[in-house]
């Protein structure tokens, strides 16, 4: 038996006031920090605002035709779908095999996946300060390795035509155990009925990935490939940490772009501008995003 | 799941090498610059040379990095634990109780994942310039809520899911008004799903860039993560075994936690839970 309810009052709310009240700081927050400053983005993309100055004018399509018209923003768009494709696709092939792994079950392997994980946890700073020492042109292990073998060290970070790539190497060693830690779990769910079943008629291991274990995990590889394209297109530690967009943008993606143009050109109008254009790209990714969450309910 | 077959043993362990090696070697280089003394940096010595804890000294006694991370800790704190108490209420509220609206408040959520976070910033960082809390800690401590809130909301709201109604009713029956059950029976049986929130919230936070670079402008206020940027970028002749402790060190509170509550972090984060 209950004691006597402290708070007679709130007793006597029915169930539905109840749920609103709770639902309330919820709502609030979202207003305030989700809803509201998505939707004042938008409006600001028709404004010349500047943090340099405290009033504004409303300048209809003007940031559009700007941005639009703009080469190098044709160039970031690029960017930004070479680093989401690559720094996706990279991770997921090699945490699936890590995953397939760990998940043989070895003496140690419970431990090895603990590990991996740290790599995912530890801040994205650190993570930009590793990978700069290690690409380092004139001290860095890497050239230091590829001298030894005989080969020519690079300034990898100083060169257009690496510097993404080293950046995506980074955010791949950051995103691996992430991928490795769901498709792991994807992998514990098959069916061992069924590989058994096929064995008896005769599968190989390659069979049965193909036929059993891919299609079983068909679901979860969808989502983590969309989640994590979502991230990506989202990114901005690394890419700033390691080399703040250059060297000559070459690793200027639209997050290093929104930010670039709001806080260090203080125009904030044409970096909600970005922005916008940006938000309608995630919602594509979205779009797949929820309905693959509907589907899986 | 697989047969050890020639091919996949050279498989199995081609990956364990190659993989492994990826995985694991920068982070040992990491703690192994750090370890260095200063005339050893570029030395190539893989935990062979001298060792010296001067590097980790060096950071743990700056006043200006330990504000640094005091900072950190104080807002990634409070943040998560705001976030956690927020999407406690309201994923519990979607979950058992019914009401016009409820619905279209839900999708709302869900929806607001897909927003990019550097623009919503842009208009935060005007909000906070309007309410006069740019450079305090509160603009940081609601702003990190953006992270959690619509994840953990949903999340919470499927671990309510699991829990019968009958528990609801039965109290009900005994005399216990709505929050007295909350309190008292639902969330009690709720906490490993918060705790993963929390985590989830902790850690966000903790690794946070591009929100406290730009929401926080009194340099005695700035987190670890922008504080390192900002005492490491751009230095002239760069001091690799002091990058590289600062780095250590900032890795160290969430790897604590990490250990300790490690079944309830791999639970937040299959939930359906991004990293940006």
């Amino acid at each position: 038996m209950i004691q006597r309810d402290p708070a007679p009052r709130l007793r006597g709310l029915s169930d539905r006031h109840t749920g609103v009240l709770l639902v309330i700081p919820g709502l609030a927050m979202f207003l305030a920090i989700i809803l509201y400053p998505f939707i004042s983005a938008i409006y600001m993309s028709f404004t010349d605002r500047s943090l340099m100055r405290p009033t504004y004018d409303v300048v209809g399509f003007a940031n559009y035709a700007k941005v639009l018209s703009d080469p190098y923003f044709g160039q970031t768009v690029l960017t930004t779908a070479a680093f989401v494709l690559l720094s996706t696709a990279l991770p997921f092939l090699l945490g699936l095999i890590w995953a397939i792994v760990l998940n043989q079950g070895f003496r140690g392997s419970e431990f090895l996946r603990g590990v991996t994980l740290v790599n995912w946890i530890i801040p994205g700073t650190a993570i930009g300060f590793l990978w700069t020492w290690i690409f380092n042109g004139q001290y860095g292990i890497l050239n230091a390795l590829i001298e030894a073998c005989g080969g020519e060290g690079q300034t990898w970070l100083g060169q257009t035509e690496t510097a993404l790539i080293c950046v995506v190497i980074a955010r791949t060693w950051q995103m691996l155990p992430w991928y490795m830690a769901f498709l792991l779990g994807g992998l514990q769910g098959v069916s061992l009925d069924q590989i058994e079943a096929a064995r008896i008629d005769g599968a190989n291991n390659w069979q049965v990935f193909a036929h059993i274990v891919a299609p079983a995990m068909r679901g979860i590889m969808t989502l983590v490939l969309i989640l994590g394209a979502i991230g990506n297109l989202q990114h901005f530690d690394l890419p700033w940490t390691m080399v703040q967009g250059g060297p000559a943008r070459a690793t200027t993606t639209l997050s290093i772009e929104v930010y670039k143009t709001a806080f260090k050109n203080w125009n904030m109008g044409k970096a909600a501008t970005v922005g916008t254009i940006w938000a309608l790209l995630l919602a594509i990714f979205s779009f797949v995003y929820l309905r693959q969450v509907n589907e899986s309910d | 799941m697989f047969q050890k077959t020639v091919g996949f043993r050279v498989f199995f362990w081609a990956s364990v090498v190659l993989i492994g090696g990826f995985v694991f070697l920068p982070l040992l280089w990491l703690i192994n610059t750090a370890l260095k003394p200063a005339a050893e940096t570029f030395s190539l010595a893989f935990f062979s040379g001298p060792m010296t804890l001067d590097n980790l000294r060096g950071i743990v006694t700056d006043p200006k990095i330990m504000r640094y991370l005091l900072n950190s800790l104080v807002v990634s704190f409070s943040s998560s634990f705001l976030a956690t108490a927020v999407c406690a209420f309201a994923g519990y509220s979607f979950s058992k109780f019914r009401y016009r609206g409820r619905k279209f408040v839900m999708g709302l959520f869900m929806m607001s994942q897909a927003f990019p976070q550097a623009i919503l910033l842009l208009s935060i960082y005007v909000l906070m310039q309007k309410l006069g809390l740019l450079g305090s800690y509160y603009a940081l401590m609601i702003s990190y809520v953006v992270f959690t809130l619509p994840v953990g909301t949903w999340t919470l709201k499927t671990y309510f899911d699991q829990l019968p109604d009958s528990l609801i009713e039965s109290a009900k029956i005994d005399g216990a008004g709505n929050f007295r059950i909350m309190w008292k029976i639902i969330f009690p049986m709720a906490v490993p799903g918060m705790v993963s929130i929390a985590i989830y919230g902790f850690v966000w936070s903790w690794n946070d860039l591009l929100y406290s670079m730009t929401l926080v402008t009194d340099t005695a206020k700035r987190t670890l993560a922008s504080g390192l940027v900002m005492t490491f970028l751009g230095e002239a002749s760069t001091n690799w075994g002091a990058m590289m402790a600062a780095s250590v060190v900032s890795a160290v509170p969430v790897t604590i936690v990490f250990i300790f509550l490690q079944r309830y972090f791999i639970a937040g984060l299959t939930s359906g839970a991004v990293k940006g």
